[in-house]
């Protein structure tokens, strides 16, 4: 069902589906591949993961299907795409402020990216 | 071309294992997951990197999404048919305890277990539509109140009569009504298209039922209350509802979201 107020924290699955959204519609392999290289490819998504994190991010309201389509770089299969919606907006821009008041502490804390937290 | 072969081998296996997901998710992913499986060992292919191995893990994968996908699939239709019998137990408890109190209350074990049949069929019937919209909300709110207009004309009919009293035989036209809606339905298998033609048909059906009764039985309309005034203004209501519906599928029907089948 689709919520008002979106989920807080987002899976990492999540987070990046929404950022490969955030700046056009896009086809599940599309998806794939554009968070392989946001992540330089450390996270590696199969299609398994991938729909299953679709399908419930449309359960969610966070995106929705915006119709078939042919992708002109690939074969004349025509495909689904999916698009960001205004709640998943919010929870990307809600989770990415999140995680800069995150490392914001982390920096405060540890000035130097070699400093040790415990002690040597 | 032996490795196009081959792509084309692996994509079957893959099709016949996403057989395996549920109904509702099968018939919304399927086609999408072999799509992607495809472009997968396209470019693996063109890479030049092996398939076979790459294919068994992505078939491990999806395994373990089909896992998870039928657990939760069983998990959450136990879950919302108890809910929807607890809802129905909770309200009926309030003519129960009511019936302790005062007398105005008077429900005999037939009212109970025709409210009970009523209020049950329609949380399952939601739960369907609900299911079949698949985060489509117009289709929700549609489906929402196509299914209280129906409750309300079977419970209002039951109780008192629409025209007349509930005894009055002109009130079984309305059984027509919800016919027309339940067949048109049917027909429509839901979709949201066929459900906009099956809503408009109920609609004018509901419009020209107080016109028919005016017709053959004027005194039923004329001389009983709630009166010709209100006869028009009660189905006006049910019309306007049943519009209303007709349009909120329609509006479904541009987004084009719900499961297809």
């Amino acid at each position: 069902m689709a919520k008002s107020k979106p989920p807080s924290p987002l899976t990492p699955a999540v987070l990046h589906i929404l950022l490969a959204l955030s700046t056009r519609e896009r086809h599940g392999y599309a998806i794939m591949k554009q968070v392989e290289e946001d992540s330089h490819g450390k996270v590696k998504m199969g299609p398994g993961t991938l729909y299953g994190s679709i399908g419930r991010m449309i359960e969610a309201g966070l995106i929705r299907e915006s119709g078939k389509k042919i992708d002109p770089e690939r074969n004349d299969e025509r495909r689904v795409y999916y698009r960001i919606t205004g709640l998943g907006q919010t929870a990307l821009a809600a989770e990415l402020q999140r995680y800069r008041e995150f490392v914001a502490i982390a920096q405060r804390r540890w000035p130097s990216p070699n400093a040790i937290p415990y002690g040597a | 071309m032996a490795r196009d072969h081959s792509i084309q081998r692996y994509r079957r296996w893959y099709a016949r294992l996403l057989h395996l997901y549920p109904k509702l998710y099968r018939e919304r992913f399927a086609e999408p997951m072999e799509q992607t499986f495809n472009d997968l060992l396209q470019d693996r292919a063109k890479e030049g990197r092996e398939l076979l191995v790459f294919t068994l893990l992505i078939f491990v994968e999806t395994l373990a999404g089909i896992l998870r996908e039928q657990t939760q699939a069983c998990f959450m239709k136990s879950r919302n048919i108890a809910y929807i019998a607890l809802g129905t137990a909770f309200i009926l408890l309030i003519p129960l305890i009511a019936m302790r109190f005062t007398k105005e209350v008077s429900w005999t074990l037939f009212d109970f277990v025709f409210a009970g049949i009523l209020i049950f069929s329609a949380g399952c019937f939601f739960e369907m539509a609900r299911r079949k919209a698949a985060g489509n909300i117009p289709y929700k709110l549609g489906a929402g109140m196509a299914l209280a207009a129906v409750f309300l004309l079977i419970w209002i009919n039951g109780a008192v009569g629409l025209i007349g009293s509930e005894n009055n035989p002109v009130n079984l036209m309305y059984a027509g009504v919800i016919a027309i809606a339940v067949v048109g339905s049917l027909i429509a298998r839901l979709r949201p298209h066929g459900m906009v033609r099956a809503l408009v048909a109920t609609a004018i059906a509901q419009a020209m039922v107080p016109v028919i009764a005016l017709l053959v039985q004027p005194h039923a309309v004329f001389g009983e209350p709630p009166g010709v005034i209100g006869v028009f203004a009660l189905n006006l209501f049910f019309v306007v509802l049943f519009a209303g519906s007709a349009l909120l599928f329609r509006r479904a029907h541009a987004t084009g979201s719900v499961s297809r089948s």
